[in-house]
């Protein structure tokens, strides 16, 4: 299993990007309100690693 | 699942202010009711603010830099025209909202239990940018 990681990236307007990486739960959201800090939400949107974590056997087999 | 969102950082702790003033090397002063603003001559000004940056630690013709807090909990900057012409512009304004974010985000994970991975400047064409990296326990 991986590791649960935050990335914070505050830029140089004082604006900052919360990356989660690794949950393969519904903590990240959870995560992301403790990172928010009351700030004003610009975006938000789940990653591509979460749409990529299906099993594998769902995957149809072609071919011969 | 995983998530990324962009945030606009609003001011809103004092103590992560006046931690971010300190670090820029001033000693600002704390007015719990407010108070005067005084510009370059000595003179007051009809401005108040709740966090203030004197003049005499700006620069020789400068007027005091203050942070009003507003009835729903931030802080917003009261600099003068020529104050801003002078560096003490959006520019100053960024490098206090970046230093405040980096203080309330550590001092946030660390209050509820998340570990301190690392802190790593990065340089850009845009000017710099923190990035900080944490764990969950």
């Amino acid at each position: 299993m991986s590791q649960k990681t935050i990335t914070i990236i505050i830029d140089e307007k004082g604006n900052s990007s919360i990356d989660l990486d690794g949950f393969a739960d519904n903590s990240c959201g959870k995560v992301f309100e403790d990172f928010r800090g009351g700030d004003k939400v610009k975006t938000e949107h789940r990653k591509a690693t979460f749409y990529n974590s299906k099993p594998v056997e769902t995957q149809a087999k072609t071919g011969r | 699942m995983s998530k990324y969102g962009t945030l606009e950082t609003e001011i809103k702790e004092q103590k992560h202010l006046l931690a971010a003033l300190t670090e820029m090397g001033y000693r600002p002063e704390v007015h719990p009711q407010g108070s005067c603003l005084v510009g370059y001559e000595g003179q007051q000004r009809p401005e108040k603010a709740n966090i203030i940056i004197r003049r005499y630690q700006l620069d020789s013709a400068s007027n005091d830099i203050g942070f009003a807090r507003t009835a729903d909990g931030r802080y917003v900057a009261q600099l003068s025209e020529y104050d801003q012409r002078i560096g003490f512009g959006q520019k100053w304004l960024n490098r206090v909202h970046q230093l405040y974010k980096e203080k309330q985000t550590i001092a946030a994970a660390k209050a509820k239990g998340y570990i301190f991975k690392g802190r790593e400047v990065v340089k850009t064409d845009q000017g710099e940018q923190i990035q900080l990296r944490f764990a969950v326990r």
